[in-house]
């Protein structure tokens, strides 16, 4: 940073500091400070060794005081420094650590005396002031550099109507995202430092006058219970604090879209942003949510709800049409119709393979092109889709692996499964086909149902914060139906849904029934 | 000693009851009543089945009755009129009653799927699989074995229209003359249904966890009204669409029904029907063994999951040898009669008791 060192009066480097050292009184100081505490000199010995690591020292133009800057270049904007600290520092009357509190025009400004907070103050970007006369005291100046990320389109929960602003990484910038769209003093925003090395800033929102006192002291309870060393994600803390993380079904629900989550907060729900994900998590959820988009709400209720309907019917499509295949061509080919079931025979006539590795080896070829698809730049990616969609698919029934109905029933149930809104459901939901495979191969019809029922129990007994999952279809709650599998209009969701347990279950009050009118009056 | 009161986020909402009772009374008899109360009653049997219905809600009054004035379930109630020891080896003979409960309800639907599905289905690993799946859910906890209840019951709830294809083919007549057998003839037919209608009186093992428990009691009658209208109207349908003659033929008369279920994708309705069957039956089997292992907590005072594994071994150790159709048939009866004593004769018995002891108790205390 050679623009700073046109301000130093004295050496920039630390020895030298030490070096020029002549006055025994000083020396004396500097060799008691040594003894009082051998931790402040820690944190220096190692952070020497980084090349970021700055210490400069320079003199007061007007009281000929001498104070040092200690800093990690990395981290720091040094416009702050260059701009707004330093000619207020070398300029203007400073004596004492206290003058900084006027003299520096940076909003975060802290004297402390606690030399164990050194090394995170240092590393989380800010900048120590030492003066000489006042070796017990050292102010630090917030000079954090943020790298902010333009904001952009939501790409995993893209909408054709609606806002089109999406999370960011930055923390400051999501949180504002958030504010903007609640400008009310009840909405809290608490922050924690989680992970033992990357101290991730996470922070935790809700509405102070609804969201349920349990809720929040769950939530902050399995915060502050994290024991890991580096949280670079969101999806970090998913995996943490889920009720059961030995399930594959996510108990979080993750969105990019601050119009969500905004939304989610008026219902009385508790949103986790953390910081370097541009991925807001909400809790507690249920099973249903994960299959409302977003866009439910920008629609009228009669196109949503429709629209709800498919998706649902897409997921139990996805899951089940390929194990029935295998459990009916089995095992109860009777079940089919004469007229189908010639269409069927026909197109598995040559087939050598029997219908469960026709179907497992079309399952995993779709499992393989969504793979490596997602992996690959997007246009390889689409080169992909091409080669594999087209060419293997086409190939296979040419080569007669697999015949042509089965190839369309997992085309379609894959196209199906795409259909969630949420991207991790999606995932969830491809899994959940293998285990319904294995079942309908095993014991045809009944094996699926059996499958279904532990899947069912599996649902049952999941939390999500210790609220039950599958609700409102179990326990089942017709008040929050409003909003389940259809939804209802506005003017009906005056309430917020009852498993939040909110303190104000008011959304609004219902306008009185309007006055019955007859024809033409 | 005074019993500890179950806390309040394991307690269900009292409407949840309708469907603990429904899905209970529910289960592997509805395949196949028709033929057995037609053998006594013929064509006037649905008459049987609205007075047996008639009659479970004088029962289900008195189990109210008897939970609400001791304050807790059949082992409290008995406690109440004999005596902790006495009471607690009485319970001794309904842990052994649910056990084989379990073990009917379980053994008669594989013989179902063996004879209409997979003839070669073993027995053990099938029932191994199932008894697992409800190890998982009774774990669960009693709100999970409810949500078993209720999604068996909602689910499946589908089926009931599929009756409907038999309406084409019935021929109505077949009713007529209605009253041509005896009373004597009825109430055989009566006590015949019984058996399908019985499982009404686990209200009596999970009262304290019922919040509100004098809220359900109105669940409970509806309940059991609504497994009475089915009842009549399945029988009836069943009257119509088969001859007396032919009906003596049909073991599983209702599963006969749904060959005639045709649709432009799906023939032979019974798979699927079988299949779904599955649904219907787990909360009979969970809340069965929930019952047993909750009796064997209750009574011995160990945990209740040590009951859990302990019912579910004694299942899967007998059911290999009931290999015959005779030795199923032969359990079902014994079971049958078993319920049948319980309900409609120990019940009214232990009302009257706790009616005595709940006077001369008062009694005392003037």
């Amino acid at each position: 940073m050679p623009s700073i060192h046109k301000f130093s009066k004295t050496g920039n480097n630390k020895r030298n500091a030490e070096n020029d050292g002549d006055f025994p009184m000083r020396n004396w100081l500097k060799n008691k400070r040594i003894k009082e505490d051998i931790q402040h000199k820690d944190w220096e010995k190692s952070l020497i060794k980084s090349k970021d690591f700055k210490k400069i020292f320079y003199y007061n133009q007007k009281t000929n005081v001498r104070f040092g800057l200690t800093f990690m270049a990395t981290l720091i904007d040094e416009n702050i420094i260059q701009d707004g600290v330093l000619p207020n520092l070398l300029e203007e009357e400073f004596r004492e650590i206290e003058d900084i509190k006027q003299l520096v025009p940076v909003a975060d400004v802290q004297i402390c005396d606690d030399p164990s907070l050194i090394e995170q103050k240092l590393l989380n970007g800010y900048v120590m002031l030492t003066i000489e006369t006042e070796l017990k005291h050292f102010g630090f100046i917030a000079a954090q550099k943020e790298i902010v990320r333009g904001l952009s389109q939501p790409e995993v929960e893209f909408s054709v109507i609606g806002p089109k602003e999406a999370f960011v990484e930055s923390m400051g910038q999501n949180l504002n995202l958030i504010r903007k769209r609640l400008p009310v003093k009840e909405l809290i925003i608490e922050e924690f430092k989680l992970g033992s090395l990357s101290k991730t800033a996470v922070a935790m929102l809700y509405m102070e006058d609804i969201t349920n006192e349990d809720n929040v002291n769950t939530v902050r309870q399995r915060l502050t219970n994290v024991k890991f060393d580096a949280i670079t994600d969101s999806s970090y803390i998913v995996q943490l604090i889920s009720d059961n993380s030995n399930s594959p079904f996510p108990q979080l629900l993750d969105t990019e879209r601050p119009d969500r989550v905004a939304g989610i907060l008026a219902e009385g729900k508790i949103a986790i942003v953390v910081d370097g994900s541009p991925h807001v998590l909400i809790t507690p959820t249920t099973l249903v949510e994960f299959f409302s988009s977003f866009e439910d709400y920008f629609l009228n209720w009669i196109l949503s709800s429709f629209f709800r309907l498919i998706r649902l019917f897409a997921v139990a499509f996805s899951i089940l049409i390929t194990p029935i295949y295998v459990a009916t061509l089995s095992y109860h080919y009777e079940l089919i119709p004469k007229d189908l079931l010639s269409t069927l025979i026909t197109s598995r006539r040559e087939i050598p393979l029997p219908p469960i590795l026709e179907a497992l080896f079309l399952e995993l070829t779709i499992e393989l092109l969504r793979e490596a698809g997602a992996r690959l730049p997007t246009k390889v990616g689409q080169t992909i889709g091409i080669v594999g969609g087209i060419v293997i698919g086409t190939a296979s029934v040419e080569a007669g692996l697999t015949s042509n109905v089965l190839l369309i029933i997992v085309a379609l149930a894959a196209l199906a499964s795409f259909t969630t809104p949420v991207y991790r459901m999606g995932n969830t939901i491809r899994l959940l086909r293998f285990p319904f495979l294995f079942f309908a191969e095993l014991w045809g019809l009944l094996g699926i149902v059996f499958c279904f029922c532990v899947l069912l129990t599996h649902l049952i007994r999941l939390t999500s914060l210790g609220r039950p999952f599958l609700e409102p279809l179990y326990p089942p709650r017709v008040m929050d139906m409003k909003d389940a599998l259809i939804r209802l209009p506005f003017e009906k969701q005056s309430k917020r849904p009852i498993f939040l347990r909110t303190k104000n279950p008011i959304r609004f009050s219902r306008k009185k029934a309007k006055e019955k009118k007859d024809i033409d009056e | 000693m005074k019993e500890q009161p179950v806390p309040e986020r394991l307690q269900i909402s009292p409407f949840l009851v309708f469907y603990l009772v429904m899905s209970m009374q529910i289960g592997i008899g509805v395949l196949g009543y028709q033929r057995i109360i037609a053998m006594d009653a013929g064509y006037d049997a649905w008459i049987s089945i609205l007075f047996a219905g008639a009659c479970i809600h004088v029962i289900v009054w008195m189990i109210y009755k008897i939970g609400d004035t001791v304050g807790g379930d059949i082992v409290t109630a008995h406690k109440y009129v004999v005596g902790n020891f006495l009471g607690k080896a009485l319970c001794f003979i309904f842990i052994g009653y649910f056990i084989l409960y379990s073990l009917t309800v379980v053994r008669t639907f594989i013989e179902v799927i063996q004879v209409w599905m997979f003839p070669e289905l073993s027995t053990f690993w099938f029932s191994f699989g199932f008894m697992i799946l409800c190890v998982y859910i009774i774990f669960g906890g009693f709100r999970t074995v409810v949500g078993t209840a209720f999604f068996g019951l909602v689910l499946p709830a589908y089926l009931l229209l599929t009756f409907g294809w038999a309406i084409k083919f019935s021929n109505f007549y077949n009713l007529l003359p209605i009253w041509d057998h005896s009373i004597k003839e009825l109430l055989t037919a009566s006590y015949h249904m019984s058996l399908t209608f019985i499982g009404f009186e686990i209200i009596l093992f999970f009262y304290p966890f019922i919040k509100e428990p004098k809220k359900s009691q109105k669940w409970a009658h509806l309940a059991v009204l609504t497994t009475t209208l089915i009842y009549t109207i399945l029988a009836i349908i069943t009257f119509a669409y088969f001859s007396e003659d032919q009906l003596a033929k049909q073991i599983w008369a209702s599963l006969t029904m749904w060959k005639i279920v045709e649709m432009p994708f799906v023939e032979r309705f019974e798979y699927i029907g079988i299949a779904n069957w599955n649904l219907i039956i787990l909360p009979n089997v969970c809340i069965s063994i929930w019952i047993a292992s909750r009796l064997i907590k209750r009574v011995f005072n160990i945990r209740q999951k040590v009951g859990v594994f302990f019912v579910v071994a004694a299942v899967l150790s007998v059911i290999h040898f009931l290999d015959t159709r005779e030795k199923i048939n032969m359990l079902n009866n014994y079971v049958g009669k078993m319920g049948f004593a319980f309900t409609f004769l120990y019940i009214p018995l232990l009302f009257a008791a706790v009616m005595i002891a709940k006077k001369l108790k008062k009694g005392k205390k003037k």
